[in-house]
């Protein structure tokens, strides 16, 4: 359904086809309104802005964001941090799935987003774990099913509690390497305060832009982290004769762009158009109108990923110049700046598995089969109930022990 | 057809797609803005539109090389 609609919020108009919601990802008059309701900690970060203020800032943060950086996160940094995350979990024979994916990639996130954990005590770790958990209620709270205006005051808190004792910190750590001329950590708030004069931006915006790359990195990677084991042992239990191929990180990587594809982050887009706005299939979007992507459907579009796009098969092949995890990281400018970074480069035919980046997702996933993860017959999965978006709430499983 | 591709330095955001995927044609200049490489041949036609679809701001632009008009990538 692509005709206008008018409801109570003024006019919506919500796209199903890939080629219309990839032309309105890539139009400069349609502006990004999808964390409207989530100001309390979106306000003014990089993803909600537009034009000018938009590219400058992107500019910047974009010299983070190289493949070189992300070689180094992939073959150095991450595996460790995954082994070190996972191992008293294989000890204690299980963990909860949903945890395990936040804790690990909380990890990475603290890492990019430049946010110290100088005790290095896995208390440290829980508390900045219990602030990111609340900074993902903040920016999703569009999809709340509790008490929004509450869980807004306490998001605010939450950010003023994190800054005194992680933000505060890392940033006058930052500004000693500057000023003794030393070398600084390839983070975002490194970037942010070595730009800080070129891009004018006052602490509290800076206080947000970091929560905001804490908890994107974190939370998104861990979704489809869950999500990828979830229709993995679905595949497995169907075709056990496929297990072998667990241990091809080019095959597991099919499956987390697979599960992208079916399941993005946030399961809408949303713009609103700044100018009335015609799209090559002749839908036409008025001025002031909201746009609403509709991901589930647009990622399902069988003229594009054929008849059983509904299905998952890792084994897809899809239409030159369409990505195969569909439209889930956006395209246009708002493009998920870490896109690489979790889901890796998209492997082209022949591609070098020594030089590919196969991205920190597919790792973990592939750490995790190695371990031996299997469901936990006592305790079955339970979707989380505090919103709408689909995600696990708690998904138990065994680890290492009797396979 | 032949096609000449363009960087729009003012529409770039320096995602460094172009520079990353095709480092015989695009670099980064002293800002970090993409630019083509000096020198630097044309791609063929199918890879400059490849190149110009994936660039995530719009900012890698694709000409007629006889008439000079912009093409419409998507199109």
């Amino acid at each position: 359904m692509s005709a206008p609609t008018v409801t109570e919020g003024g006019t919506v108009v919500t796209l199903t086809s890939f080629a219309d919601a990839k032309e309105a990802y890539r139009s400069a008059e349609l502006r990004q309104s999808l964390y409207d309701e989530g100001e309390v900690v979106m306000a003014d970060v990089l993803v909600n802005l537009h034009g000018r203020e938009h590219r400058d800032r992107r500019r910047v943060e974009n010299r983070m964001f190289r493949r070189e950086v992300f070689e180094r996160y992939e073959r150095e940094l991450f595996p460790g941090v995954v082994a070190r995350t996972l191992q008293p979990y294989v000890e204690r024979g299980g963990v909860d799935l949903v945890h395990l994916g936040h804790e690990l990639m909380l990890n990475l996130a603290a890492l990019t987003a430049g946010v110290d954990r100088p005790e290095g005590t896995a208390e440290e770790t829980a508390r900045l774990y219990a602030y990111m958990m609340r900074f993902i209620q903040g920016a999703t709270l569009a999809h709340s099913t509790g008490d929004r205006a509450a869980e807004a005051a306490a998001v605010a808190q939450a950010l003023e509690d994190w800054d005194a004792e992680f933000l505060a910190p890392s940033i006058a750590r930052r500004r000693a390497l500057l000023a003794a001329g030393e070398e600084l950590p390839r983070d975002v708030l490194a970037t942010l305060l070595r730009h800080e004069d070129e891009l004018g931006l006052p602490h509290h915006v800076i206080r947000r832009e970091v929560a905001f790359f804490l908890l994107a990195g974190g939370h998104t990677s861990a979704t489809a982290f869950v999500r990828t084991v979830d229709h993995l042992l679905d595949r497995l239990e169907t075709r056990p004769d496929e297990r072998a191929r667990v241990a091809d990180p080019l095959f597991l990587q099919r499956c987390v762009h697979e599960t992208v594809r079916l399941n993005p982050s946030s399961p809408v887009g949303r713009r609103r158009a700044l100018a009335p706005v015609r799209l090559r299939s002749g839908v036409e979007i008025p001025e002031g109108a909201t746009v609403v992507i509709d991901l589930h459907a647009v990622n399902r579009d069988v003229t594009v990923f054929g008849p059983d796009a509904a299905e998952f098969d890792p084994d897809r092949a899809v239409p030159p110049g369409v990505a195969p995890f569909g439209l889930s990281f956006a395209a246009g400018m708002h493009v998920c700046i870490g896109q690489d970074l979790a889901a890796g480069v998209v492997a082209r035919g022949g591609a070098d598995p020594d030089a590919h980046l196969f991205g920190l997702v597919t790792g973990a996933v592939g750490q995790l089969f190695a371990a031996g993860v299997r469901r936990d017959p006592a305790t079955p999965p339970r979707r989380d109930t505090a919103t709408a978006r689909p995600y696990w709430g708690t998904y138990p499983v065994l680890l290492g022990g009797d396979r | 057809m032949s096609y000449r591709v363009s960087v729009d330095p003012e529409v770039c955001i320096s995602s460094g797609r172009c520079v990353a995927d095709a480092p015989d044609l695009f670099r980064f200049d002293a800002d970090e803005i993409a630019e083509p490489v000096p020198g630097a041949p044309q791609p063929a036609d199918e890879r400059a539109l490849d190149l110009a679809r994936a660039c995530p701001s719009g900012a890698l632009l694709v000409h007629d090389a006889d008439t000079g008009e912009e093409v419409d990538v998507f199109g």
